[in-house]
C-alpha cells in the first residue's frame, strides 16, 4: 500500500491533476514537499511512494532531494529558523543576531535542539534587507517572516512556538 | 540524403551532414578535441567544459542576408567574445574552428587543474591508470602544478559498493554523469542518480538489488576515470600488464563481440589468466556494450573442476585412461552398434559441429540439437538478409517481437531493438505477459499461453484480425520492412515450430524475404544452436525415446540429465554413453565414457549468431594438458572408425565445412577477419572518447546468404491451450528464460550468485490459494516420472492455473506442459 497516497488522497489527487497522466514525473517536486511536510522530512519510505506516484525509480527521485537544499533527508526539527546573514543584513546586525541566538538557543548554526523542535540555520538574502535583522520560520508547512528582530523578540516567537507545539501535543494525548 | 554542410577546423575544411556536432566533425578528420562528459552515443550536456574551442562564423549583412566578404573576396569571420563547447555545438557553413590556440590551451589547461583540485591523483593504484582518459589528457593538456594547495583536497569515500558488481571511489569522480545517462538513455535502468551538488556531488543507487540493471558493467568501460570499477576486476591488474584476444560471447545468439583480457600469474603457475572481459566494437552486433552475463559469467572456463582427464566407467567409478584408448573404445563401441546417436549442445562451435555431423553421418546415426525451440531451417531461408542490422533500422521498418522476453532472453537486441523504436521504427510485441520491450512499443498485444501461433497468424495477409489487433496488423502491412523476432517464451519444440512457420509465412506473403533489414529472427537459446540447424543438426519432440532406443549416444556440450529426470533416466537405458564435456554433469555422471574438451578460451573456431552472422573467436588461454577440442575429439574417434575427418585445426575443419554445407559455400577464416572502418572511432588511442570498449581489428564476421527455401511453407499449427489443459489438481507449466540462469556455465561465476534465478514457481495469488499456498512456500511439481521442488512467488500476471517456471533451475519444463500441483507438508517433506 501506498502509504503517502493513504495519508493525503486528495492531495496527491489535486497534484498529479496539475500534469499529464503521462508525464507523472513532473509532479515529484510537490509530492516530495507533501511528504515533507509530516516529519519535516523526506524519509526512504517517501522515496518509495512517490517513485511508485510517479512511475520513476527511486533512484530519479532520491536524486532530486539529494539537489535541492529544501528538502532534507534526515530530520532536522520541527521549525527551521532561518536568519539571514548576507551583507546588508550583517552592516544591520544580523551576524551578531545570530550569534546570540544561537548561544541562547543553546546550540550552534546547523544544529537541532535536543527537544527536536528547532534548527537553526545561516541563509542567503530573503528579501527584507532593509527590515534586517530578519529570519524565517519554516514549519508546519507554512513560513512565517519576523522582521526588525532583537534577540529578545526572536525568542519570544521561539516561545510561542515552543508553547502552541506543546498544546497541539497535549491535545493529541 | 541529409545536407552536406562544410567547415574548416584548424584550417582543414571537412564535410560533415548538418546536425553533426563541431567535436565530431573534428574526429572525423583525425583532430581530437578532448572531451570528458560528451560520449559518442549519448546526446550531449556540455558539463566538463574539456571541449572549449574557439568558433567564428561567417558575418552576414542583416540587411541582404550576403556573407560579408574581407579584401581578398573571403568571407569575414566572425568570433564569438568566448569559447564555446565543442560537443554541445552543432556544425553551420563556414564555420572555422579553432583548436590550437593559446586560448584554447589556456582553457583546457585551466578546466583539467579545476577538475583535479580534489582529484586524489591515486593514479599508482588506480584500476584505470594507464588506460584513463583523465590521466591521457591531463598528460596532454594540462598544468604541470596545481595553484591549489594538496592539504586542502577533500577526501571521500573510496570503496563504496553501488551493489555487489560495481564498486564506487567518490573521491575519483569527476561528475561527468556519463554513466547516469547510459543507465537512463541507453539502459533504460535509471537506477543510479546523482545525489547533493558541488563537492558533496556523489553517485548513489536506491534499487534493490543495488545497480539493479544488466548492463552495468558498460558505466566502468565509459567512465573516463577510476570512480567506477568491476567488483570483478577490480584491484586485479594494471591495464598495461594485460594481453588482448579476440572473442566472441557464448552466452546468447547475439553473438557480441569480446576482448579477453589476459595476464600471466605465478598464481596460475605462471600460465595465463583471463583478468576481465570487455566490449569489443561491432556496430553490427553489440556496438561498444554487451551484458552483465557476458562480463562476468566466463569464470566456468577457468574452473577447478574442470575435466582434465579422459575417464571411463569401471563399476560405479571412473577410472583415467589415454585419449588413444579412448577412441579406439569409442570406435569400437560405434562399430558394434546398430544406430548412433549424436546429441549437441549450441555452445559448440560450427567447426565442433562439422566434425560431429560428418562422423554421425558415417555411421548413418541421427544428429540431434539439445534444444526445445525450432525454426532454424526456415531462418536459414527467411531469416534476416545480408547487410540487416538493428542499428540502421527506423521509421520504415516494422518490428515485430513475439513470445519473447527479449530483455531476459538477449539483452543486446533488446537494447537495439529499444533504440531502433526511439528512432521511429515501428514495434509490435506480442506476448503473453508484459515484458521490459513494451514501454517502447507502438503496439503490445497479448494472447493466451499456447496460442502464440494463432496470435501470430492474425499478421498473415488476409487474415481475420480480431478488433484489438487491427491497428497493430494495420502497422505492420503498411510498413516498408518488415523483422519478426520470435522466442521460447511458454513455447516449446511444437510450439515454436508453428511461430517459425507461421512468421516465415507471414514474410513471404508480404515479399519481404531476403532484402536488407527484412526477415526472421529466432532468439535461440544457446549461441550457436543456428550454427548446429545448419550443421543438419535437429531437436526431436521425444527426446527420452531417442535416447533410450539407441545402442550408442555421442552427447556434447548438453546436460539432458541434469535438466530432466526422464532424460536422465532415458541415459540410464541407453547402451554406451560417450559424453563430451567440461565438467562432470548429471550427464557425464551416467556416461561410459567421459571425454574433457577444450572452453572456446582456450581455441578458436567459429560461431553463427541468430542474426546468421559467421565469427570468428581466437584463443585467449592455452588449453589444459589433456583436453582437446570437440572437433579434435570427433576426429579422433572418426579416425578410429577408418573415417576421413580433419582435427589437426579448427581452420583446416572449416575448409572442408564450406565445401559441404551450402550456406557457408566460399567463406574462408580471412574474410571473417575482415575489417571496415566503424563509427564511432575508439580504442586504446581514443580512450577519451568511447571508453574502454576495444576497437576491431580481428573481423566483423560474415552475415550468411539466404537460402532458397526447400518448399512454400505452411502455416503452422502450434499446440493450442485446449490441447493441454490441466485437469484436476494440475497447473500448465510455462518455461520461461531469464538471463542470470543456473546453467553449467553461469554457475561457477560466483559474482554472479545473488542474482540467478531461484527454484521458484510464479503463480496467480488465486492459483496459489486454490492450492492452500503462501508466497515462499514450497510446493512439489510432479508428472510421470519426476517430481521437483521449488518456492512460491506470487505474480498476479500469471494467468490462473498456470506457473511459470525458469529454465535450467532444476525444474523439467521444455513444453508447456500439465503437471501435479501439491502443497508440500512437513510432514511430506522427507
Amino acid at each position: 500500500m501506498n502509504a503517502l497516497r493513504a495519508q493525503y488522497p486528495e492531495e496527491v489527487e489535486r497534484i498529479l491533476a496539475k500534469y499529464p497522466a503521462e508525464r507523472k514525473r513532473s509532479a515529484v517536486m510537490p509530492l516530495l514537499y507533501l511528504a515533507q511536510r509530516a516529519e519535516g522530512y523526506i524519509r526512504a519510505q517517501d522515496l518509495r511512494d512517490i517513485a511508485e506516484i510517479c512511475e520513476i525509480s527511486i533512484t530519479d527521485v532520491a536524486s532530486i532531494v539529494g539537489f535541492y537544499t529544501l528538502y532534507y533527508d534526515q530530520p532536522l526539527g520541527r521549525y527551521h529558523i532561518q536568519v539571514c546573514t548576507d551583507l546588508p543584513c550583517a552592516l544591520r546586525g544580523a551576524e551578531d543576531f545570530l550569534r546570540q541566538l544561537s548561544e541562547k538557543l543553546g546550540i550552534g548554526v546547523g544544529e537541532t535542539t535536543p527537544d527536536g523542535l528547532f534548527h537553526l540555520e545561516e541563509v542567503k538574502c530573503i528579501g527584507a534587507c532593509h527590515r534586517a535583522p530578519v529570519f524565517q520560520v519554516q514549519g508546519d508547512g507554512e513560513i512565517v517572516f519576523h522582521e526588525n528582530q532583537t534577540v529578545e523578540t526572536a525568542l519570544a516567537v521561539i516561545e510561542a512556538l515552543r508553547e502552541q507545539a506543546r498544546a497541539a501535543k497535549g491535545e493529541q494525548a | 540524403m541529409t545536407k552536406l554542410v562544410t567547415l574548416t577546423i584548424d584550417d582543414q575544411p571537412v564535410s560533415v551532414p548538418a546536425g553533426t556536432l563541431v567535436v565530431d566533425a573534428a574526429k572525423q578528420i583525425g583532430n581530437d578535441i578532448p572531451v570528458f562528459c560528451y560520449h559518442p552515443k549519448m546526446e550531449p550536456v556540455g558539463m566538463c567544459r574539456m571541449c572549449l574551442v574557439e568558433i567564428g562564423r561567417p558575418m552576414v549583412d542583416r540587411g541582404t542576408g550576403e556573407v560579408l566578404l574581407d579584401e581578398n573576396g573571403k568571407p569575414r569571420i566572425q568570433f564569438g567574445p568566448k569559447l564555446e563547447t565543442a560537443c554541445t555545438t552543432p556544425v553551420s557553413e563556414g564555420m572555422v574552428v579553432r583548436t590550437q590556440t593559446k586560448v584554447v590551451a589556456d582553457a583546457r589547461r585551466e578546466v583539467l587543474e579545476f577538475i583535479l583540485t580534489s582529484h586524489p591523483l591515486d593514479c599508482p593504484i588506480c584500476d584505470k591508470g594507464g588506460e584513463c582518459p583523465l590521466q591521457n589528457l591531463t598528460m596532454g593538456f594540462g598544468p604541470g602544478q596545481s595553484r591549489f594547495l594538496y592539504d586542502d583536497k577533500i577526501h571521500l569515500a573510496k570503496h563504496v559498493p553501488l551493489g555487489e558488481l560495481i564498486y564506487l571511489d567518490r573521491e575519483r569522480c569527476i561528475q561527468c554523469a556519463r554513466c547516469v545517462r547510459f543507465q537512463d538513455v541507453i539502459a533504460d535502468d535509471p537506477v543510479i542518480g546523482f545525489y547533493n551538488r558541488g563537492r558533496r556531488l556523489e553517485i548513489v543507487t536506491y534499487s534493490e538489488p543495488g545497480f539493479d540493471s544488466i548492463f552495468s558493467g558498460n558505466t566502468t568501460d565509459i567512465c573516463p576515470v577510476g570512480a567506477l570499477t568491476t567488483a570483478d576486476f577490480r584491484f586485479g591488474a594494471r591495464p598495461w600488464e594485460l594481453k588482448s584476444s579476440a572473442s566472441i560471447c557464448t552466452h546468447c545468439p547475439v553473438g557480441c563481440n569480446l576482448t579477453f583480457n589476459t595476464r600471466r600469474e605465478a598464481r596460475a603457475g605462471g600460465n595465463p589468466v583471463i583478468k576481465r572481459v570487455m566490449p569489443r566494437q561491432n556496430e553490427q552486433v553489440n556496438e561498444i556494450w554487451i551484458c552483465d552475463k557476458g562480463r562476468f559469467a566466463y569464470h566456468y572456463t577457468e574452473s577447478p573442476q574442470r575435466l582434465t582427464q579422459p575417464l571411463v566407467r569401471r563399476g560405479d567409478g571412473f577410472e583415467e585412461i589415454s585419449w588413444e584408448e579412448a577412441y579406439q573404445l569409442a570406435a569400437q563401441k560405434i562399430r558394434a552398434s546398430q544406430n548412433l546417436l549424436t546429441l549437441t549442445g549450441g555452445r559448440l562451435s560450427n567447426e565442433d559441429l562439422f566434425n560431429l555431423r560428418e562422423l554421425t553421418l558415417a555411421r548413418n546415426g541421427q544428429a540431434v540439437l539439445y534444444s526445445d525451440m525450432a525454426g532454424g531451417d526456415l531462418t536459414a531461408s527467411y531469416g534476416l538478409a545480408p547487410g540487416s542490422n538493428f542499428g540502421s533500422m527506423g521509421k520504415e521498418t516494422a518490428i515485430l517481437v513475439v513470445a519473447s522476453d527479449l530483455h531476459e532472453e538477449a539483452p543486446v537486441w533488446w537494447l537495439r531493438i529499444k533504440a531502433a523504436a526511439q528512432r521511429g521504427a515501428r514495434l509490435i510485441v506480442l506476448n503473453p505477459r508484459s515484458t521490459r520491450l513494451d514501454k517502447f512499443a507502438t503496439h503490445t498485444l497479448r494472447y493466451a499461453y499456447g496460442e502464440e501461433s494463432q496470435a501470430l497468424a492474425t499478421f498473415l495477409p488476409g487474415a481475420a484480425v480480431p478488433e484489438a489487433y487491427q491497428a497493430a496488423v494495420q502497422e505492420f502491412h503498411s510498413a516498408e520492412n518488415a523483422v519478426i523476432v520470435y522466442g521460447s517464451e511458454g513455447a516449446g519444440l511444437a510450439a515454436s515450430q508453428g511461430l517459425a512457420q507461421t512468421a516465415a509465412a507471414i514474410l513471404a506473403a508480404r515479399g519481404k524475404v531476403g532484402q536488407v533489414n527484412n526477415g526472421l529472427l529466432a532468439v535461440w537459446q544457446r549461441a550457436n544452436d543456428q550454427g548446429a540447424w545448419d550443421a543438419g543438426f535437429r531437436p526431436v519432440e521425444d527426446l527420452p525415446a531417442a535416447l533410450r532406443n539407441v545402442e550408442v549416444a555421442l552427447i556434447a556440450a548438453a546436460d539432458p540429465a541434469g535438466d530432466d529426470p526422464l532424460l536422465a533416466q532415458a541415459l540410464e537405458e541407453t547402451g554406451f554413453v560417450i559424453v563430451q564435456e567440461l565438467f562432470m554433469t548429471e550427464t557425464a555422471r551416467r556416461a561410459d565414457l567421459v571425454l574433457p574438451v577444450q572452453a572456446f578460451t582456450e581455441r578458436e573456431g567459429t560461431l553463427t549468431s541468430g542474426e546468421r552472422r559467421v565469427q570468428r573467436f581466437y584463443p585467449a588461454l592455452p588449453p589444459r594438458p589433456q583436453t582437446r577440442p570437440d572437433f579434435a575429439v570427433a576426429a579422433g574417434i572418426g579416425k578410429a572408425l577408418g573415417l576421413d575427418l580433419e582435427g589437426r585445426a579448427a581452420s583446416l575443419v572449416f575448409l572442408r565445412l564450406v565445401k559441404t554445407l551450402p550456406a557457408y559455400a566460399g567463406l574462408t577464416y580471412t574474410q571473417l577477419a575482415e575489417v571496415t572502418p566503424q563509427y564511432p572511432i575508439i580504442g586504446r588511442s581514443d580512450l577519451y572518447y568511447g571508453g574502454t570498449a576495444y576497437d576491431n581489428h580481428q573481423g566483423l564476421g560474415v552475415q550468411l546468404p539466404l537460402l532458397p527455401a526447400a518448399r512454400p511453407v505452411a502455416v503452422g499449427q502450434s499446440q493450442t491451450a485446449a490441447s493441454v489443459t490441466a485437469g484436476e489438481g494440475e497447473i500448465l507449466l510455462v518455461p520461461v528464460t531469464r538471463l542470470y540462469d543456473r546453467g553449467n556455465t553461469v554457475l561457477p561465476s560466483a559474482l554472479l550468485h545473488q542474482r540467478l534465478a531461484g527454484k521458484t514457481i510464479r503463480l496467480h495469488p488465486q492459483t496459489a490459494a486454490a492450492f492452500g499456498l503462501n508466497a515462499g512456500e514450497t510446493l512439489r511439481l510432479s508428472r510421470d516420472g519426476w517430481s521437483a521442488e521449488a518456492q512460491v512467488e506470487l505474480d498476479e500476471e500469471v494467468p490462473l492455473k498456470m506457473a511459470l517456471a525458469v529454465r535450467s533451475t532444476g525444474i523439467p519444463c521444455s513444453a508447456l506442459s500439465a503437471v501435479r500441483l501439491e502443497r508440500l507438508t512437513v510432514a511430506s517433506a522427507d
